[in-house]
C-alpha cells in the first residue's frame, strides 16, 4: 500500500478515536452551532419586552387617543407590552426591579394630558394646513369663483383666527423611553417606536394611507432564513480553527513525544508527512461541513445544500488552514506554546473575517484588515456559492485562498524539521 | 527474514564493515557532541556503543541513521555514503530510536502494519509479530501497554523493515528486570536470524551479555574499542578467589595466588587475587577437590569501564565517581 495512504489512514484512526480531538473539532462548532441559531436565528420573531404606564387616564379610564396609541404599539408586534398602573414611579421601580433582566428593563410612560395636548396640536397643525388650503384655492382658481364664494372663504379665514391664541404655541404631547443605553435592543427598540410614532402622527393629520412604501424582496431566489447565511460562517471558521489550532498542537505533540523522529527515522518523506496531515485534517473538513449542515437541517430547517462549486472551495479552504497549522507545528517547541500561538491566531481572524457577522459593521481599517485574511476570503467565497448562487463572485476568492494556499504549503516544508529533531 | 538466515545483504559488494565511521565530528555551538570518534561495525555481530547520558551515543547512532547531519567525517552504511545516499540507507535498515513513541490511539499490530506500508514490507508483520511476541497482545492500544510491550512493539518497527542491519537506541533503558532480560533473549534471537545489531547502552550487564564488540564512548570521545573479552581482559582487573580461612585454603591460595589478603569485615576469610585465570583455575580445582566452598569474582565490564574512565554509571545512566 502507498505510505502517504497507509500515514493518512493511522493519523486518521488515531485522530478518530481521539475524545478530545472529537470534542473540539466536532462537537464544540456543533453546540456553538445550536446555541447561536437559537439565539439568532429566529429574530424576525423577537419581542421586546417593554413596560408601559399610560397616565392619562380619568377615573381609571384612558382617554381615547392614548389608548390609540398603545393600540398602535401593540399591531407593530416587536413589543411585549406589560401595563404598569398610573401613579408609580417606573423609573425608579425599573432600576430596583431584580427580576427583571437587566435588557427587559425599558418603560415607556404616556404623560397625563397626553389626549388634550395631542387633541391642541392636531387642531392646530389641521387648522393651519387648512388655512393653506384656502389661500392656495383663493389665489389659484379666485378668478373662476363668484363673489359669493371669496367672501364664504374669507369669512372662514377669519373665524379660524378667532380660535383661542395659545393654540399656536401648542407644543403637542411627548412620551418618555426610558432605557438603558447599554441595551444592546436599543437602536432597534427606538426605530420601531419611531414608526409607531410615525403612524400615530398621520393618523392624527388624517392621512390613512402613504405615499412612499418600502417593499423587501429577496435577493436570492430561495426563500433562506437567518440559520442559512450563519451556517457558511460557521463552516469557515471552524475549518479555520480546526487547521490552526487542531494541527498545530497535534504537530507539534507528535515532535515532543517522539512520534515524529519514529516516523522521520523511515523512508518516508517530509513531503508525505506534511501531506498526509493534511489529508487528514480535509477529511476531518469534510466530515465537519457535512455534519453541520444535516443539523441545521434538521434542527432549523437549513436548505443550503452544498454543490460541486462549494465542494472544491472546502477543500481549499482546509487544505489553506491546515498548512498554516503545518507551518506553525513546524517551529514551535511545546504543546502549551503550540495551542496559544494557535489561538492567538485563529480568535483574531475568526472575529476579522466576518464570519459571524457582516464585516461592514466594522470601522473601516478593520475592514481593510479583513481582506487580507484568508479566513475573509473562504468566507465570502462559500457565502457565493452556497448562498447567492454566484460562482463567478466567488471565483476571485478563490484566487485569493490559492495563492494562500501555495505559500502556506511552502512554508511548511520550509518550517518542518525532518532531521536534528 | 525467513528462518535461520537473513536473506543475503543487499549491499555493495565488498563490503565487509557494515558500518565505517571515520573522524565523525557533531558540533553543537561550542559544544562537542562527538569528538572525532572511528569505528566499524561487522556482518553478523552485535556492536555497542556504552557510555553514560550525554557521552554522544545517541548523536552517534541517530547520524549513522540519516536524523542528523554530521559537522565532518566520513560515514558509511552498507556502503553508502551518508551524504548522498542517505535514502537508500533508510529503506535498508531498522531502527528503533530513544524513547520513542507510535502513534497513541493505535493497536500494537496497527502502528507496526503503518511502519511496514511505509517499507513496502506489508506481508511481513504477521511474522514479526510472532517473533517479538507481540502477537499476544496485539490488539491493544499502545497507550495502555507496559513500557517492556511498548519495547517489544518498537523492536517490532525495526524488524519489519526486513533490513539487515538494526539499530537499537538504549532498547531497555526504564524497564524492570524482567522486562530487561526478555528484550535480552530477544537480540540474540535477532543476532541469530543473522541481523548486524548496532546497540546503545549505560548498562554493563546488557552490553557484556549481547555484544560481540563494544566502544566505550565519553565525552563524544571514543576512549577504547574491542571485543567484550579484550575490554575484560585489559581493563576488567583481576580473578578473585575467597573461601573460608584455615591453613589448607591458606596454603593453596599462597601457592597459586598473586596476592591474597583477609577481609576487614570479621568474618573467618580469605580471598586471592590472580594476575592470569591459569593460576586462579589451578587454585579452584585444588579448593573443590578439598570441598571448600569458593566465591569466584571475576573481571567484568564493570571494572574495565571503572578503570578506563574513574567513575561508575548508576541505574540513571548518569556517571557517578
Amino acid at each position: 500500500m502507498n505510505s502517504l495512504f497507509s500515514l493518512f489512514k493511522a493519523l486518521t484512526k488515531n485522530w478518530l478515536r481521539s475524545k478530545s480531538g472529537m470534542f473540539f473539532s466536532i462537537l464544540f462548532p456543533i453546540t456553538l452551532l445550536i446555541i447561536f441559531t437559537a439565539v439568532f436565528g429566529g429574530q424576525d420573531d423577537v419581542q421586546y419586552t417593554l413596560y408601559i404606564q399610560n397616565n392619562d387616564t380619568t377615573n381609571g379610564e384612558a382617554s381615547e387617543l392614548s389608548e390609540e396609541f398603545i393600540q398602535g404599539l401593540q399591531e407593530a408586534d416587536t413589543f411585549n407590552l406589560i401595563e404598569v398602573e398610573p401613579g408609580e414611579d417606573l423609573k425608579k421601580g425599573l432600576s430596583d426591579d431584580e427580576t427583571a433582566f437587566e435588557a427587559a428593563r425599558r418603560g415607556l410612560i404616556i404623560p397625563e394630558g397626553f389626549h388634550e395636548k395631542s387633541m391642541d396640536k392636531i387642531t392646530t397643525l389641521r387648522t393651519g394646513t387648512m388655512q393653506d388650503s384656502l389661500t392656495q384655492l383663493k389665489e389659484e382658481y379666485g378668478e373662476y369663483m363668484t363673489e359669493e364664494e371669496r367672501q364664504e372663504i374669507t369669512k372662514g379665514m377669519e373665524q379660524m383666527k378667532t380660535y383661542p391664541q395659545d393654540m399656536d404655541a401648542a407644543e403637542g404631547a411627548s412620551i418618555t423611553l426610558l432605557i438603558n443605553e447599554g441595551d444592546q435592543a436599543a437602536p432597534m427598540i427606538k426605530g420601531a417606536l419611531r414608526g409607531v410614532v410615525d403612524t400615530f402622527n398621520q393618523k392624527a393629520m388624517g392621512i390613512e394611507d402613504s405615499a412612499v412604501k418600502v417593499e423587501s424582496e429577496s435577493l436570492v431566489s430561495e426563500n433562506l432564513e437567518a440559520v442559512d447565511y450563519y451556517l457558511p460562517g460557521f463552516i469557515a471558521a471552524f475549518i479555520m480553527t480546526n487547521g490552526i489550532i487542531g494541527v498545530t498542537t497535534t504537530v507539534t505533540e507528535f515532535k515532543r513525544n517522539g512520534v515524529l523522529k519514529r516516523l522521520a527515522a523511515t523512508p518516508l518523506t517530509k513531503v508525505k508527512w506534511i501531506l498526509a496531515n493534511i489529508m487528514q485534517q480535509t477529511l476531518l473538513a469534510f466530515v465537519l461541513t457535512a455534519i453541520m449542515i444535516l443539523i441545521g437541517m434538521i434542527l432549523f430547517n437549513v436548505r443550503v445544500f452544498p454543490d460541486i462549486y462549494a465542494v472544491g472551495f472546502i477543500l481549499v479552504g482546509a487544505i489553506t488552514f491546515s498548512a498554516i497549522g503545518m507551518v506553525l507545528g513546524g517551529f514551535i517547541k511545546d504543546v502549551e506554546a503550540a495551542s496559544g500561538a494557535g489561538n492567538a491566531i485563529a480568535f483574531p481572524m475568526m472575529f476579522l473575517s466576518g464570519a459571524f457577522w457582516s464585516v461592514q459593521m466594522m470601522p473601516e481599517y478593520l475592514q481593510s484588515i479583513a481582506e487580507v485574511l484568508p479566513l475573509y476570503h473562504f468566507h465570502q467565497g462559500l457565502i457565493n456559492i452556497m448562498i447567492l448562487g454566484n460562482p463567478g463572485e466567488a471565483l476571485h476568492h478563490l484566487l485569493v485562498i490559492l495563492g494562500f494556499t501555495v505559500v502556506f504549503i511552502l512554508l511548511a516544508f520550509k518550517t518542518t524539521r525532518w532531521k536534528e529533531l | 527474514m525467513g528462518q535461520g538466515t537473513c536473506p543475503r545483504v543487499p549491499v555493495r559488494k565488498g563490503v565487509i564493515a557494515l558500518i565505517d565511521v571515520k573522524n565523525l565530528t557533531k558540533r553543537y555551538g561550542e559544544f562537542m557532541a562527538v569528538d572525532n570518534i572511528s569505528f566499524e561495525v561487522k556482518e553478523g555481530e552485535i556492536f555497542s556503543l556504552l557510555g553514560p547520558n550525554g557521552a554522544g551515543k545517541t548523536t552517534t547512532i541517530e547520524i549513522l541513521q540519516g536524523l542528523k547531519i554530521p559537522t565532518s567525517g566520513q560515514v558509511s552504511v552498507l556502503g553508502y555514503d551518508i551524504y548522498k545516499e542517505e535514502k537508500k540507507i533508510k529503506e535498508q535498515i531498522g531502527v528503533m530510536p530513544q524513547n520513542f513513541n507510535a502513534l497513541e490511539r493505535l493497536s500494537a499490530r496497527e502502528n507496526i502494519q503503518l511502519v511496514a506500508d511505509i517499507y513496502g514490507k506489508g506481508n511481513k508483520v504477521e511474522e514479526v509479530l510472532e517473533l517479538t511476541g507481540v502477537s499476544e497482545f496485539h490488539s491493544k492500544v499502545y497507550l495502555n501497554l507496559s513500557g517492556g510491550m511498548k519495547t517489544k512493539v518498537g523492536i517490532g518497527m525495526a524488524l519489519v523493515s526486513d533490513a539487515p542491519l538494526l539499530f537499537l537506541d538504549e532498547p531497555t533503558t526504564g524497564l524492570d528486570p524482567q522486562a530487561r532480560r526478555e528484550v535480552w533473549d530477544m537480540i540474540e534471537k535477532l543476532k541469530g536470524l543473522g541481523k548486524t545489531i548496532m546497540l546503545t547502552s549505560h548498562y554493563m550487564e546488557e552490553v557484556e551479555r549481547l555484544s560481540d564488540r563494544a566502544a566505550v564512548m565519553i565525552n563524544g570521545k571514543i576512549q577504547t574499542i574491542g571485543e567484550i573479552s579484550y575490554l575484560i581482559n585489559n581493563y576488567g582487573g583481576h580473578t578473585k578467589l575467597t573461601t573460608r580461612k584455615d591453613q589448607n585454603t591458606a596454603e593453596i591460595l599462597n601457592r597459586e595466588a598473586q596476592q591474597v589478603f583477609e577481609p576487614s569485615n570479621g568474618e573467618d576469610l580469605i580471598t586471592g587475587v590472580f594476575d592470569n585465570k591459569q593460576s586462579a583455575k589451578k587454585a579452584v580445582i585444588a579448593l573443590y577437590e578439598k570441598d571448600y566452598d569458593v566465591k569466584i569474582v571475576e573481571p567484568s565490564l564493570e571494572e574495565a569501564f571503572i578503570s578506563l574512565s574513574g567513575s561508575k554509571i548508576n541505574e540513571k545512566g548518569e556517571l557517578v565517581s
